[in-house]
């Protein structure tokens, strides 16, 4: 028997039963895949909060800076090495790392100063469109700063403001000069937000006599399903002698934060889903239980039991399959609306942080392949494991009793 | 050889309790091919318990059936399916329509799960339905069609797959006397013009007349068993 084309004419028989089961399918559909967009979007963020905004994909060290950050521990000749890891898919940005101290209108307050290569480090990092006052580092200005939100309240400038720096530089004299401010970041995460203090590279070995090597090259995959352990191997192939570390490795807690939320988002979906999965069983119950004796004819004009039992099952998976298109097609926009426009609960959180990076309060969608296809998938399982009992209760009814059920 | 053969058979229902019932208690029967016949009794007597294992619904608790000469009493669900739509055609008193489906879809349900094509399926079930006077009546639901009109609709589903055998249950218990009349004509006419046997479960005197053979069944045992003309 032609199982698909008789279960459709079903459907399409009992319009208006069929309507509310495909219906309630395709809205809990549609929950599932903003919720799932919305989880994905989170630990996207988070994970973007960290690699994108901060550390890059992986980082390279000379050997000892890490546990030592030390002015005079850096990787030699970084040109050629950019260069090299250019070649070989990465985007890669030098950085310069000095401690020091800055005053401004009285106060004072340590400081972490950055150097910052402003071709390359907006392809490693979003750290430029971090800027939530005033605006992002110029070749033309070096003497013009931008520097970390605390740190600017701390010392009470703003835009425009003047601070004084005062370090030692790489030959042992004293380093200082005055800075003004030109942008102000917002929360990327507390060491940067705390005592961030970010120049141009130039002007950086200027200042502390830095004139060769580098204190870290971050560096981005250019195409970023790439794996990541795999990329890190051929980094390190191209920096032999260096340390190099993958942002799970410089951040562990959050690596494994994210990990963990990743697995409590699933929990979380398989908890909602099954919510979803009650609608669906509730739905096919009342379905077979109204054609009992319907069934019952069937069977008596010679109906086996495992046609009646492929059939129900064919009927649920055809609604599934009608009302997964409807919640793709419904949610799909709406979760790309969000993906752009977020929701904003910075009226309920604002700088809060994990693992020392910032958390976003504006909440955005993600439409990756995982969110797409978990509620498919989950769907689909839901319906088939909700529908075998009423199925097999429909296939095992005697022709008599099913057709003398009240 | 004879097309229905039983020999002894009994139905106790809750065999295992306490109590059981006895619906059948010993029935032998011989039914030809082409024979008209109609089982009578009272309420309770047996007579659709017989019907139902005739009609492969229900198995026998004890003795034998033999359908065509096959012995079926001891088949699986499905092979009493595959049975029951190659051989034996239905007609119940409540019609037992599929609602919401027109007639011609109804006439259709026996091939659909038979791998028949569409076309000669919708062929098959519009020239039942011509038959049995229902042209023109095809895309009609139940819901929009008389008590008699369904039953019409019902006799041409048990007829389409061309099965040897039609079993009606009370068939015109729903019905009033001319339709009834009407009704009873077509079963003789399928008797008669294709050789169908037909046996038919009735406690109405004047309509188990129109068969040649009365078969009164009485506390589960045949009681009589008279052949006549029939009208």
């Amino acid at each position: 028997m032609k199982i698909i084309p008789i279960a459709l004419r079903n459907i399409s028989r009992k319009r208006v039963r069929s309507a509310i089961t495909i219906g309630s399918m395709a809205f809990a559909g549609f929950i599932m895949l903003f919720f799932a967009a919305l989880g994905q979007g989170m630990l996207y963020t988070m994970e973007q909060n960290a690699v994108g905004v901060y550390l890059g994909d992986i980082q390279i060290h000379a050997p000892g800076y890490r546990s030592d950050p030390d002015l005079y521990t850096r990787v030699p000749d970084p040109a050629a090495l950019v260069d090299k890891l250019e070649k070989a898919g990465f985007h890669a940005a030098p950085r310069l790392y000095g401690f020091g101290l800055a005053a401004a209108s009285g106060n004072s307050s340590g400081i972490w100063m950055r150097g910052v290569d402003l071709i390359r480090e907006p392809k490693v990092t979003l750290l430029d469109r971090q800027v939530m006052e005033g605006a992002w580092l110029s070749a033309d200005k070096p003497k013009e700063v931008v520097i970390g939100k605390k740190l600017a309240y701390t010392l009470g400038v703003k835009p425009g403001g003047e601070i004084v720096v005062v370090s030692q530089a790489a030959d042992g004299a004293m380093a200082n000069d005055i800075y003004h401010v030109r942008g102000i970041l917002k929360s990327v995460g507390d060491a940067v937000d705390q005592g961030g203090f970010l120049m141009v590279d130039a002007e950086f070995r200027r200042l502390m006599g830095v004139a060769e090597g580098t204190h870290e090259i971050a560096v981005a995959r250019v195409d970023k399903d790439r794996i990541l352990a795999e990329a890190a191997d051929t980094v390190a192939s191209l920096a032999p002698g260096m340390e190099v570390k993958t942002w799970r490795d410089l951040q562990p807690v959050l690596a494994k934060m994210i990990d963990v939320m990743d697995i409590s988002l699933l929990f979380m979906l398989f908890i909602a889903y099954s919510a979803v999965g009650m609608v669906i069983l509730n739905a096919t119950l009342m379905n077979v239980f109204e054609r009992i004796r319907e069934f019952g004819v069937m069977k008596a004009i010679g109906v086996t039991p495992p046609q009646v039992f492929s059939l129900i099952m064919a009927e649920a998976v055809l609604e599934a399959v009608i009302a997964n298109v409807l919640a793709l097609g419904a949610g799909i926009p709406v979760v790309r609306y969000f993906e752009v426009h977020g929701i904003d609960l910075s009226n309920f959180s604002s700088g809060a942080s994990l693992a020392g990076l910032a958390l976003d309060p504006v909440w955005y969608c993600k439409l990756n392949t995982k969110a797409l296809t978990m509620p498919v998938w989950f769907m689909f399982a839901v319906v088939l494991a909700a529908v075998i009992y009423p199925a097999m209760k429909a296939a095992l009814l005697k022709p008599l009793d099913a057709m003398h059920h009240q | 050889m004879p097309l229905i053969r039983l020999s002894d058979v009994t139905k106790i229902y809750g065999a295992e309790n306490k109590h059981p019932f006895t619906a059948l208690a010993g029935v032998s029967l011989q039914i030809e091919a082409g024979e008209f016949a109609a089982i009578m009794g009272p309420s309770g007597s047996g007579k659709s318990t017989l019907m139902h294992i005739l009609g492969c619904l229900d198995t026998p608790t004890t003795g034998e059936y033999h359908l065509e000469g096959d012995n079926v009493d001891r088949l699986r669900g499905d092979q009493l399916a595959a049975i029951r739509n190659k051989k034996i055609g239905f007609v119940f008193q409540g019609f037992n329509l599929i609602p919401r489906t027109n007639a011609v879809e109804n006439v259709e349900l026996p091939m659909l799960y038979s791998n028949t094509p569409p076309e000669e399926r919708r062929r098959r079930a519009a020239e039942a339905l011509r038959r049995m006077g229902l042209a023109g009546w095809e895309g009609n639901r139940p819901n929009e069609l008389s008590g008699g009109q369904q039953q019409r609709v019902a006799i041409a589903r048990a007829i389409v797959n061309d099965a040897p055998l039609i079993l009606a249950d009370e068939p015109t218990g729903n019905l009033d006397t001319k339709t009834s009349a009407e009704i009873m004509e077509l079963f003789v006419r399928i008797n008669r013009e294709e050789g169908k046997t037909i046996i038919l479960v009735t406690h109405e005197a004047d309509i188990a007349a129109y068969s040649r053979r009365i078969i009164r069944v009485r506390d589960g045992l045949i009681v009589d068993d008279e052949r006549r003309e029939g009208r």
